[in-house]
């Protein structure tokens, strides 16, 4: 029985992937949607609420440097607007939350847009650190106007529950994964891969590079906005500035080339793995983390482009192809 | 109108711009001679200021004579480091090479920085000799001893690099290899080699500035970005591969700081440094002495 | 003195090369003809060591050397001016001549040396201070020579050195070419020039689309119909091309 199972026809196989592949999503979704009910410890919520944020954060960084074949070093800025932008309307001029987040991710688009134009006349490696310049040069003004913690209200301090802003995380990391996975199967995302593999061909059949890569920038500024309203639904008090910190791009960054830069699945293993390892190193190593991940890193650059993802479906591979030996032999 | 403040900020403005300057000229070699962006090139300041604050807690070694143990034990970094890393980069093509140098320099940074952080703790050093605070007064603007020194060193090092690069074979070999790898090899150069050295070289320079911001300033693992930041904006603004064009875009930078300092207050000074970038990258990207 | 073995060289994932085979005797003057993309360069590259073979072997003296990085094949004695010269550009001529020396050998005689290129070339040593990247043309490829010989060759391979030139000018470098090859260095050219260099070759190998189409001495080669329709544009009997 094993033998035949082992040898079904080709499409026959692929379907049956894809409906395993299928099952298994919707487990976990299902999963994570039913956690809150088995369990009443905070932590456990806690962690997987930061496990979805940076997944959103990972994957937002992921449609503009794995599709949309560009670097960006100042993704923090991206997500510090959202935060400021939500936090503010939210909290200071009592917006409703929806609204504010929805403007947090607007006010992020809006800037990408505006900065995007003239920076997008930079080649590959000017671009990466002028945003990192940019992002820079951000955080350091806003340390300047706004020095000061913010914090939540009293009123909202004292109704705080986790488990609306652990639902809300995992819808934002849904709808990105949706965006993510629409995006190749859309005439437009079309072109954007077309840009990214080369630009002068994609333009002479007919693609505005400009406009693909705008809309790249869009939707990666846009769910990196969203995250940062989140954030600031989410964190109690901290600096205004701390938003804007280059370790949220960095973070990103790890996540998305450890997990598998320009897959849907990389940024979520990779977020998902950077902060199990974060939060459970820094029980008892502080900071080893960011030199695991480092190395980590840097091992995938050289030799694993494709990251865990890639190095799982080559795992994978290599398994069935040992079986496969030993059921023939 | 009392021109004292205004002097003494440009006269501060001139030392820390030769100290920008002799930070940005190890980054600038790599990149000119290699196509190699390293960006944790500030983290090897933040090491060399290390070494030089330890040498100097120990051994009690004034920073300014240490350097002569500094830069080599930097230059031995480097050579590891192309060895055992940036080596596997330079077989690309030039695009990707530039890419991937980016992205694992990005991670050798963070790798740095927080074994530092394990090691000495996040505290900020500072290296206080015992003339430290001291200087010259000439018509009511003060001179430091430290900034001076720091100055002059980094001038020395700038000299004696030009020197090198321009009067000995090695260095004729290293321009060649810059300008065209390929037929440097129809030298007879050994162009691996030529790159392990111009590594080495240039960390041994980051080890100098590292040193001399020990000095002048203080050190921290934190700084390692903002050192590398400030090494760009003035390789970007003299003009990548411009070497001792450097030096100069570094005192010009200092000097725009100093007198944006006077305009905008001393909080929006680093600000002014990474706007100037972007003009700069945005509408002259060959930089202010550059060629191509 | 050069075997080359039945080589198969591949650019990226072009395959250049198809089992070519030729040989120098030492002191010949040996010409490489063919039209453009026929794979001269990519065999120059080849013997020069910038372009390993996938197959086959390059002999220098017996000894293999196709495995060598480029900079060990200058030690060996085989120096390349490349296509288009590649000059230093932004460096001096002295500059250039200098690096020319930089193999050891070369470099222990480099002063000696320099007298001897500045007596063939004195327009060399008159801008010996100008940039490399602002000479002429013909000027550029007399410090092109100058440079190689500095490395006291004893087999100079030359890609295409008529490449841009005037006439005149091109006629005066094969003047000097043949006196550095009664000085006894081996010359390989490789050139589209094809009257020019069977002028003053002793033998010559055509080159078609990677494969050896042809060999014979500079003679046969002008009197062959096909290489005077194909590389000489014309039919009928032609007199010796006496540069």
């Amino acid at each position: 029985m094993l033998r035949a199972a082992m040898a079904p026809t080709g499409l026959a196989l692929q379907r049956t992937r894809q409906l395993a592949t299928a099952a298994v999503v919707a487990g976990f979704i299902l999963a994570a949607l039913l956690l809150p009910q088995f369990t009443q410890r905070r932590d456990v919520i806690n962690l997987f609420f930061l496990m979805y944020l940076y997944i959103t954060l990972a994957q937002s960084w992921n449609i503009l440097a794995g599709y949309g074949g560009q670097i960006n070093l100042g993704h923090a800025a991206f997500f510090g607007i959202g935060a400021l932008t939500t936090r503010t309307l939210w909290t200071e001029q009592d917006f409703p939350f929806a609204a504010a987040l929805l403007a947090g991710g607007a006010a992020s688009v809006l800037f990408a847009l505006v900065v995007g134009i003239p920076t997008f006349r930079l080649r590959g490696v000017y671009f990466a650190i002028g945003t990192l310049a940019m992002a820079e040069a951000l955080r350091l003004t806003i340390a300047n106007l706004l020095p000061n913690i913010t914090s939540l209200p009293g009123p909202v301090i004292a109704r705080y529950d986790l488990e609306p802003r652990y639902y809300l995380a995992l819808a934002l990391a849904l709808c990105t994964a949706v965006t993510v996975y629409l995006l190749p199967r859309t005439r437009l995302s079309l072109g954007i891969l077309a840009v990214r593999e080369d630009e002068e061909a994609a333009q002479a059949l007919g693609v505005n590079p400009l406009v693909h890569k705008l809309i790249a920038l869009a939707l990666s500024s846009f769910f990196a906005g969203l995250a940062g309203g989140v954030f600031a639904y989410y964190h109690v008090s901290y600096y205004s500035s701390f938003a804007f910190s280059p370790n949220w791009t960095f973070d990103a960054v790890l996540a998305s080339f450890v997990g598998g830069i320009g897959t849907l699945a990389g940024p979520i293993v990779g977020g998902s793995f950077f902060i199990l390892v974060r939060e459970r190193l820094a029980v008892s190593l502080v900071d080893v983390h960011q030199i695991i991940f480092g190395v980590l890193f840097i091992v995938v650059v050289l030799t694993l482009p494709g990251g865990l993802v890639e190095a799982s479906s080559r795992l994978r591979s290599a398994v069935r192809r040992l079986l496969h030996h030993a059921l023939n032999v | 109108m009392n021109l004292e403040p205004v002097v003494q900020n440009l006269v501060f403005g001139l030392f820390v711009g030769g100290l920008y300057g002799i930070a940005a000229v190890g980054l600038s070699l790599v990149f000119g001679v290699m196509k190699v962006l390293n960006v944790a090139h500030g983290a090897l300041v933040m090491l060399g200021g290390y070494a030089s604050f330890w040498i100097f807690t120990w051994y009690g070694i004034d920073p300014f004579a240490a350097i002569l143990i500094t830069a080599p034990l930097l230059f031995l970094l480097g050579f590891a480091l192309h060895v055992g890393l940036f080596r596997f980069v330079t077989r690309l093509g030039e695009e990707a090479k530039i890419k991937n140098s980016l992205l694992i320099s990005f991670g050798l940074t963070l790798v740095l920085e927080n074994l530092a952080i394990k090691l000495w703790t996040a505290d900020e050093r500072a290296i206080t000799t015992g003339y430290a605070g001291e200087g010259v007064t000439l018509a009511g603007v003060i001179f430091p001893y430290t900034r001076m020194g720091a100055f002059a060193v980094a001038v020395l090092a700038i000299a004696l690099l030009h020197f090198f690069l321009n009067r000995s074979y090695a260095g004729k070999a290293i321009r060649a290899t810059a300008e065209d790898w390929e037929a440097a090899s129809l030298m007879g150069i050994n162009v691996q080699r030529t790159y392990v050295v111009a590594f080495a070289i240039g960390t041994a320079l980051a080890g100098v500035a590292g040193a001399l911001v020990g000095v002048a300033y203080t050190i921290a693992p934190s700084i390692g970005l903002a050192w590398t930041l400030k090494a760009l904006v003035v390789v970007v603004l003299a003009g990548m591969g411009s070497i001792v064009g450097a030096f100069g875009a570094g005192i010009l930078l200092g000097e725009a700081e100093a007198l944006s300092v006077y305009v905008f207050g001393s909080s929006y000074r680093e600000v002014v440094g990474l706007v100037l970038f972007l003009l700069v990258l945005l509408l002259r990207p060959q930089g202010l002495f550059g060629r191509r | 003195m050069l075997k080359i073995d039945d080589i198969y060289v591949a650019y990226d994932d072009l395959q250049a090369l198809w089992g070519v085979s030729l040989e120098v005797e030492a002191g010949e003057i040996v010409v490489l003809i063919g039209p453009n993309g026929a794979g001269k360069s990519t065999l120059m590259r080849a013997i020069a060591g910038l372009q390993p073979p996938s197959r086959g072997r390059i002999l220098l003296d017996g000894a293999t050397i196709h495995q060598l990085p480029a900079h060990s094949v200058v030690e060996r004695g085989v120096v390349l001016i490349p296509e288009g010269r590649r000059l230093f550009g932004g460096m001096t001529v002295l500059e250039n001549l200098q690096l020319g020396a930089y193999a050891t050998k070369a470099r222990d005689v480099h002063v000696e040396t320099l007298r001897r290129v500045f007596e063939i070339f004195p327009i060399l040593e008159e801008r010996r201070g100008q940039a490399a990247g602002t000479l002429s043309g013909g000027q550029q490829q007399m410090l092109a020579i100058g440079r190689a010989l500095m490395g006291l060759p004893r087999l100079l391979l030359l890609d295409e050195p008529s490449l841009g030139l005037a006439p005149l000018v091109v006629r005066d470098i094969f003047e000097v070419l043949r006196e550095i090859n009664k000085d006894g260095v081996t010359l390989l050219l490789a050139e589209q020039n094809a009257r020019m260099a069977l002028g003053v070759a002793q033998r010559a190998y055509i080159l078609e689309q990677g494969r050896v189409a042809g060999q014979g001495t500079g003679q046969e080669m002008l009197q062959s119909d096909h290489i005077r329709r194909a590389y000489l544009g014309q039919l009928g009997p032609i007199e010796e091309a006496k540069p």
